[in-house]
């Protein structure tokens, strides 16, 4: 390692006092006089140790309640850890639960000051960035308000949009993605593509993978405190979807209902020429070709991303035009065309769903998507899905 | 991270300042008015209702207790406000590391200055009226100004702290700054009150300066050493209350 790590965490433990009873206090309040540990704790994280190095983003997933927030509050240095220590170097900016920590009673603009502060901002520095400011935060005549009249859409907006200016060396994030309309999301994803690219780094907490799989390189996994497994973030997060299919086994999953035409549609999927939205058959190591139209409302070329589902959920193979670098074919009129062909089909017989869907131009969120029900017919005494390709080694090999 | 400490506290002193008369027809002005109401009731009260004067003193009654009530104010309000300087700011301090110390110390300057520059004012308006301050004694009564000053500092530091933990704290502080203000020489001179009672209030060490503001500010000589004793009884506190401050750092996050 050339530079030493952005964040190194050695050991950290993290566990707060049980406070059930009125008199817990008293004897907490004892134990910190006198200089004990207290005695009734809870442990959220036990003997977390990982490194962020620059450009190196890290996400945290895990389930709800694995501890993902309580690290985050301990590399931002708001919560002290009870065991171990964590470092950071250079300048770091949290969204954490975005926005709060704006004072409910003050105006935007003077929250913004606040916050700036607070990211070690100085006020002629603020001064110049104001515009800029706004102009992200695009929040008009609010920005003179108190906050407390604020949407909580706009409230995440003034937050990132703080962010956004100061642009830290490590930006720490909690679920910010999962806030905000559909336009600031993209202006957001759009500026951290941006903040990635010109050598930021993030550590992320989310529970979208795809998200994470997109923004991060490594990826760590908490659970019930400690860590579960860090490395390669498709490594990780597969593994982590596993442990959770393994959990959820049983549970429908309703799909999801599309009330209003999204931002970007999947218009249509035709199955080797077969249109409309009935099964298809075709015969296990055939040729499949599916083509599908997708629509965008604002004239840019959505990806398109390909799944392949067993009926029962299981998700089996995905690819997106944008890990392919595949251009659309544009049709004219906001339609965009993907022909994408399986030569040799490799499942095994069963059913399964085979599902487009329509992402942003940046590939990032998920907008629309259509499944086709597939039958794969033939004979196999295999198990499992697919078939892979082996053979078997003779006595001289 | 790294905060612009100076510039963090420059936003919680703003905004500490804000927040008091936000929402108020008059805002800013209530600042001039506020002192100016209390001393014409003051004077109204002792001056017409039920006419006094102050013991062996030249002073009105008024201007004696004036005196002797801006000071405490400087110590009662700034402690009083600062017991939930931590407690009102649970939301900021889960989010985004800051020394806690700050928000105390922000609130504690918020208030001494508002109590400062009515006070301030409050003496402007006592000399435009005639009665006759000694200025030479201005710069003993700023001296005893300053360790109220600190004496209000450690006293919103320790008690914030101990808010966290024990939220009867502001309860129980309002009704103690009550007692506290009758057990202070501020509505009667100590040289009434029987020999063993008067050395006995000297415990509490607040008692010398604001005695010495008073004394100072109508031409007797300031008592150096009591004063400088009362200093070093706030450092002990202030230090005192630092040290508990750093030994419940790691901890205050988790009863917030």
């Amino acid at each position: 390692m050339t530079a030493p790590p952005l964040v190194e965490a050695v050991g950290l433990a993290k566990r707060y006092p049980v406070l059930g009873h009125r008199g817990d206090r008293v004897s907490a309040l004892w134990d910190v006089v006198r200089g004990r540990r207290p005695r009734r704790v809870v442990s959220v994280l036990e003997g977390v140790d990982f490194e962020v190095h620059a450009g190196q983003s890290l996400a945290i997933i895990g389930e709800n309640g694995a501890g993902k927030s309580t690290l985050l509050k301990l590399v931002t240095g708001v919560l002290t850890p009870s065991e171990g220590h964590v470092r950071t170097r250079g300048t770091v900016g949290a969204l954490l639960e975005l926005g709060a920590g704006f004072h409910p009673e003050l105006s935007g603009r003077d929250n913004v000051r606040l916050s700036a502060a607070l990211h070690g901002m100085d006020a002629a520095t603020l001064a110049a960035k104001m515009p800029e400011i706004e102009a992200f935060a695009d929040i008009g005549g609010y920005l003179d308000e108190p906050v407390k009249h604020y949407s909580s859409g706009m409230v995440v907006r003034l937050g990132f949009a703080v962010v956004a200016a100061v642009r830290p060396a490590l930006l720490i994030t909690d679920e910010v993605l999962a806030v905000g309309d559909e336009g600031f999301q993209r202006k957001c994803i759009r500026w951290l593509d941006d903040y990635l690219a010109g050598g930021g780094t993030l550590l992320l907490v989310s529970h979208s993978l795809y998200h994470v799989q997109k923004l991060c390189r490594r990826a760590l996994w908490l659970h019930e405190g400690r860590v579960a497994a860090v490395g390669d973030v498709f490594e990780v997060s597969q593994r982590y979807l596993a442990a959770q299919e393994a959990r959820q086994k049983g549970e429908a999953v309703a799909p999801p209902s599309v009330a209003a035409r999204p931002e970007y549609s999947v218009e249509s999927v035709t199955v080797n020429g077969v249109a409309g939205e009935g099964a298809v058959v075709v015969a296990a190591g055939d040729r499949v070709v599916q083509d599908v139209v997708l629509c965008s409302r604002d004239g840019r070329a959505p990806v398109m991303l390909n799944g392949w589902v067993r009926a029962d959920g299981t998700p089996v193979y995905g690819v997106s035009s944008e890990m392919d670098g595949v251009p659309a074919q544009a049709l004219g009129g906001g339609r965009f065309r993907y022909r994408l062909c399986f030569d040799a089909l490799s499942l095994l017989p069963g059913s399964y769903r085979l599902r487009a869907s329509a992402l942003d131009a940046e590939g990032l969120r998920l907008f629309d998507t259509l499944d086709r029900e597939v039958s794969v017919t033939g004979q196999a005494r295999e198990y499992g899905l697919v078939r892979l390709p082996h053979r078997w080694l003779g006595a001289d090999e | 991270m790294v905060p612009a400490t100076r510039a963090v506290f420059r936003e919680l002193l703003r905004r500490e300042l804000e927040e008091r008369y936000r929402g108020s027809l008059l805002g800013a002005a209530w600042l001039l008015l506020l002192p100016l109401l209390q001393l014409a009731v003051l004077a109204w009260v002792f001056g017409h209702l039920m006419p006094a004067r102050a013991h062996g003193g030249e002073l009105p009654y008024a201007a004696f207790l004036a005196l002797g009530l801006w000071p405490w104010n400087l110590f009662a309000n700034a402690a009083n406000r600062g017991v939930t300087a931590l407690t009102d700011n649970a939301a900021l301090i889960g989010k985004v590391a800051v020394p806690h110390s700050l928000y105390v110390d922000a609130r504690v300057a918020a208030s001494v200055a508002v109590d400062l520059a009515g006070f301030a004012l409050v003496l402007a308006v006592l000399l435009a009226s005639g009665v006759a301050l000694s200025l030479p004694g201005l710069p003993a009564a700023a001296a005893a100004l300053a360790v109220v000053g600190v004496h209000a500092l450690a006293a919103a530091r320790l008690l914030a702290v101990l808010q966290v933990f024990l939220r009867d704290i502001a309860t129980v502080i309002g009704q103690l700054l009550v007692l506290g203000f009758f057990l202070t020489p501020i509505l009667y001179d100590r040289s009434l009150l029987p020999a063993a009672a008067a050395k006995w209030l000297a415990v509490n060490p607040l008692v010398v300066p604001v005695e010495t503001v008073r004394g100072a500010l109508s031409g007797q000589g300031a008592d150096w050493p009591a004063l400088a004793a009362s200093l070093a009884v706030a450092a002990a506190l202030l230090l005192l209350a630092n040290g508990f401050l750093r030994r419940a750092r790691s901890h205050l996050e988790d009863f917030l």
